[in-house]
C-alpha cells in the first residue's frame, strides 16, 4: 500500500479554514483554507512573500491570525498563551536560520525541550537526545557547538531538536534556503526518512524535486492565496491553473 | 518644609548666563577634540613606532584618570609647569579637551579599522596613494559609524562640564551651588539646577537614540 | 622645579584608608548598581506595558543629569524633602547607584536585545514558557555580550566616586585634597593620585577591551 493511499482516508490533523493575517495595511494571508492528513506530506510552495512561512508561524501561534480558524485535530487552537504552550509541544518546528542555542552543545539542544518542558531527568532527556543524534547520523557531534557545525549539521541537529518533543506534526520553514548546496542533500535526506516513517509533515520549500518526490500534497501560494493544490503530479505536469506554470517555468521547472 | 521658588526667578538672569557658559565650554572642548582624535587616530595607526606608541600612551592615560583629578592637576599643575597663569576657563577647557580627546581618538580609530581591509586594498590597487584611499574611501564610511558615538561622548562632555566648578568656572553647576550658599534656599536652587540640566540633556539623550537607530551599525 | 614627595609619604596611612574607601564605594555601588539596573533593564524588555515608560523616564533622565548634580541633589537637598539626614558616604552611594544603574538597565536591554527574536522563537516553539525561553536561551546568551560592558561599569563607578569628592566623602581624592592644602605640595600630590588611579584602573579597561575583543563574536547565532 503507497503513502497516498493510506493518508487519503487518514484524519485530518491540520485543517486551515478561511485563515486571515495583516501586517499593518499588508495582507499576508488572504482566506487560505486546506488540510493536512495523518502521515501525509504537504509542501507549500510559491514564491517568497507569498504568506508560505506566515500560515507556518501562525500553525504553532508565533503570530496570531485576524480571522478564520486553525484546528489541530479537530479542536480549534487556543489563543491563551498557556492554551498554546500545550499545543506548541504537539507540533515541532524547523527553522530556516536553525535558530540553534549558541550557548549549549548540539547534545544539549537536542535535549532542552524534553529537559525544560517536559521536565524529565536529565539522564532521560540525553539518552532520547543520542538517540536522535544517532538518527540524524550526527552521534559523533554531540558534544560540538553550533558554531563548530556545518550549515547542514546544525539543520539537521535542529531537526533533532524539534522531534525530541516527540510531535504529531513536524513543521519545515524553508529549511534548506540558508545552506550550501552541498550540504542541502543530507538535509532533505533527512526530511526523506522522516517523511517514510509516516511523520505528518508540513513544508515550505523552493526544493521543487523534493516536492515531486516527497510531498504527498502540493499548494501553491501567491500574494497570501491559495492558487491550486493538489497531487504533485498535477502540479507539477499538469497544472490546472496558468500562473502556477509561471511560477514553475521561473524557476526553470521542466517537469 | 517651607520652599520659596521666588529666588529661581529672582536669579534667572545669573543662571541663564552660566547655562551660557556650560553650552560654550561643551561645544568649544568638542570643536578642540575631534581633530585631536582624528590626529590621535592617526598616529596610532601610522606606520612609525614612536606616534604610535604616543597616542596610545596619551589615550590609556585619560581614559584611565578620574576627570575630576583630571580637573584639579590642570589647575595646580599647569601654571606651575609652565609658568603662565592661566585663567579658570581656560585650565577647563585644557582638562577637558585632554580627556575628551583620548575618547575621540579611540572612536576614530575604531571607525576606521572597522572598514573592512577589502576597501582600502580595493583603492590601493586602483592606485591611490594611503592618504587618498583613507581621505576618499576609508574615512567617509568610518564617518558613519563614528557619528552616533560621537554624540554620546557629546552628551556626557555636556554633563561633564559641570565638574569644572570645582575650580570656579562659572558654568550653571557654580552659579546654582553660589546662589545657594548666597540665599540657603537649598532645596529650590538644587532642584532648579538639576531641572535645567534635564531640561537641556534629555533632548540630546533621545537625539542620540535617534542617531544611533539611524546610523548604528549592529554588526 | 624640583619635586618633594615627602608629604605624601609621610600621609600614607591617611591616604591609604581614602583609597579603601574608594574601593568600597565603588564595590558597593556596582553591586547595588547590578541588582537594580538588572532588574530595570529586564523590566523594561519583559515588564508590564504601564511599567516600560516610567521605567524609560527614569534611565534616560539619568542619562541626561550629571553624576555631580545627582550627588550633590541627594546629599544637600534629599534630606530637606526626607527630613532625614544623610551621611556623605550613603548619599554618595544612593547617587552613584541611581546613575549607574540606569546605565546598567542599558546594558541588560542592549544584551537582551543583541539576541536573534530567532532564538525566542526557536524556545517557544519547543514549548518553553516565555520566562523558561528568557531564562534558558535568551539571558545566557545576552550575559556573554554584556560581560565587557559589565567591567566598563566597574572602571567607571572607580572613577565617579571621585566626584564624591564634593559632598566630602573621606575617599581617596578628597584626603588628596586635604594632604595638598597641608602640605602645599599639590603637584607632587595630584601626580601620586594620578598614579594611583592609573594603576587601579588600567588593568579594569585593559580587560574590558580584551574582553570585547574575545567576546565580540560570542553567540552571534
Amino acid at each position: 500500500m503507497s503513502r497516498q493511499d493510506n493518508a487519503a482516508g487518514a484524519a485530518v490533523v491540520l485543517a486551515y479554514r478561511d485563515v486571515h493575517k495583516k501586517f499593518g495595511d499588508f495582507v499576508a494571508l488572504a482566506g487560505i483554507s486546506m488540510e493536512v492528513r495523518k502521515m501525509e506530506v504537504v509542501c507549500l510552495i510559491g514564491p517568497s512573500g507569498s504568506g508560505k512561512s506566515t500560515l507556518l508561524r501562525c500553525t504553532n501561534g508565533l503570530e496570531s491570525i485576524d480571522g478564520g480558524e486553525i484546528t489541530l485535530d479537530g479542536r480549534v487552537l487556543p489563543r491563551d498563551g498557556r492554551g498554546m504552550r500545550a499545543v506548541r509541544q504537539r507540533m515541532g518546528m524547523v527553522f530556516q536560520n536553525f535558530e540553534l542555542f549558541p550557548h549549549m552543545t548540539a547534545l544539549a539542544n537536542v535535549a532542552s525541550g524534553p529537559l525544560t518542558v517536559l521536565g524529565l531527568p536529565h539522564r532521560e532527556a540525553e539518552r532520547r537526545a543520542s538517540a536522535l543524534l544517532e538518527k540524524v547520523g550526527l552521534a559523533d557531534k554531540a558534544a560540538s557547538y553550533p558554531a563548530n557545525l556545518s550549515g547542514g549539521q546544525q539543520q539537521r541537529v535542529a531537526i533533532a531538536r524539534a522531534l525530541a518533543m516527540q510531535p504529531e506534526v513536524m513543521l519545515f520553514d524553508e529549511p534548506t534556503s540558508a545552506l550550501d548546496p552541498e550540504t542541502i542533500g543530507e538535509v532533505l535526506n533527512v526530511m526523506k526518512a522522516l517523511a517514510e516513517e509516516g511523520m505528518t509533515m508540513l513544508v515550505v520549500t523552493h526544493e521543487m524535486s523534493f516536492a515531486r518526490r516527497v510531498a504527498d500534497h502540493v499548494v501553491v501560494f501567491e500574494r497570501g492565496s491559495i492558487i491550486e493544490q493538489g497531487p504533485p503530479a498535477q502540479i507539477f505536469d499538469a497544472p490546472l491553473v496558468a500562473r502556477t506554470r509561471d511560477f514553475l517555468s521561473h524557476l526553470g521547472w521542466e517537469g | 518644609m517651607n520652599l520659596d521658588w521666588s529666588v529661581v526667578w529672582d536669579n534667572a538672569g545669573a543662571l541663564a548666563r552660566g547655562t551660557e557658559l556650560t553650552v560654550l565650554l561643551a561645544v568649544v572642548t568638542m570643536v578642540l577634540a575631534v581633530p585631536g582624535g582624528i590626529l590621535l587616530a592617526l598616529m596610532r595607526l601610522s606606520r612609525s613606532r614612536l606616534l604610535s606608541g604616543a597616542s596610545a600612551s596619551f589615550t590609556e592615560l585619560f581614559r584611565n584618570l578620574p576627570l575630576l583629578l583630571v580637573i584639579y592637576a590642570a589647575y595646580y599643575v599647569l601654571p606651575l609647569a609652565l609658568g603662565v597663569a592661566f585663567s579658570p576657563f581656560v585650565t577647563a577647557l585644557v582638562a577637558l579637551g585632554l580627556n575628551v580627546s583620548a575618547y575621540n581618538g579611540e572612536t576614530f580609530r575604531a571607525g576606521i579599522v572597522s572598514i573592512r581591509k577589502g576597501q582600502s586594498e580595493a583603492a590601493l590597487a586602483l592606485g591611490m596613494s594611503r592618504w587618498q584611499t583613507m581621505r576618499i574611501v576609508v574615512l567617509p564610511q568610518a564617518a558613519r559609524r563614528v557619528l552616533p558615538v560621537l554624540a554620546s561622548t557629546w552628551v556626557s562632555l555636556f554633563k561633564d562640564t559641570s565638574l569644572v566648578s570645582v575650580i570656579s568656572v562659572g558654568e550653571l553647576a557654580y552659579t546654582a551651588m553660589l546662589i545657594r550658599s548666597r540665599t540657603f534656599r537649598v532645596l529650590e536652587m538644587l532642584t532648579a539646577m538639576a531641572v535645567i540640566y534635564w531640561s537641556l540633556g534629555y533632548p540630546q539623550a533621545k537625539l542620540v537614540d535617534w542617531l544611533n537607530r539611524r546610523f548604528g551599525v549592529s554588526e | 622645579m624640583s619635586l618633594d614627595f615627602s608629604p605624601v609619604l609621610q600621609s600614607w596611612q591617611f591616604l591609604l584608608g581614602g583609597l579603601g574607601l574608594t574601593l568600597g564605594l565603588a564595590a558597593l555601588t556596582v553591586l547595588c548598581s547590578l541588582v537594580l539596573g538588572g532588574a530595570i533593564g529586564l523590566a523594561r524588555c519583559y515588564g508590564p506595558a504601564w511599567l516600560r515608560l516610567p521605567l524609560v523616564f527614569y534611565i534616560d533622565s539619568m542619562r541626561s543629569v550629571p553624576v555631580l548634580v545627582v550627588l550633590v541633589w541627594t546629599y544637600f537637598a534629599l534630606p530637606i524633602v526626607t527630613g532625614a539626614v544623610l551621611p556623605p558616604f550613603w548619599a554618595g552611594l544612593i547617587a552613584l547607584t541611581a546613575q549607574i544603574a540606569a546605565f546598567m538597565a542599558e546594558i541588560v536591554r542592549a544584551g537582551v536585545e543583541s539576541v536573534r527574536p530567532g532564538q525566542t522563537r526557536a524556545a517557544l516553539a519547543l514549548g518553553m514558557s516565555r520566562v523558561q525561553a528568557v531564562r534558558r536561551v535568551v539571558l545566557p546568551q545576552a550575559v556573554v555580550r554584556m560581560l565587557p560592558a559589565f567591567g566598563s561599569i566597574i572602571s567607571i563607578a572607580i572613577k565617579d566616586t571621585a566626584i564624591a569628592s564634593v559632598i566630602a566623602v573621606p575617599e581617596y581624592l578628597n584626603r588628596s585634597q586635604t594632604v595638598a592644602g597641608e602640605s602645599f605640595k599639590p603637584i607632587e600630590v595630584y601626580l601620586t593620585a594620578m598614579a594611583v588611579y592609573f594603576v587601579i584602573l588600567f588593568p579594569v579597561t585593559r580587560a574590558v577591551d580584551i574582553a570585547y575583543a574575545r567576546l565580540a563574536h560570542l553567540g552571534r547565532s
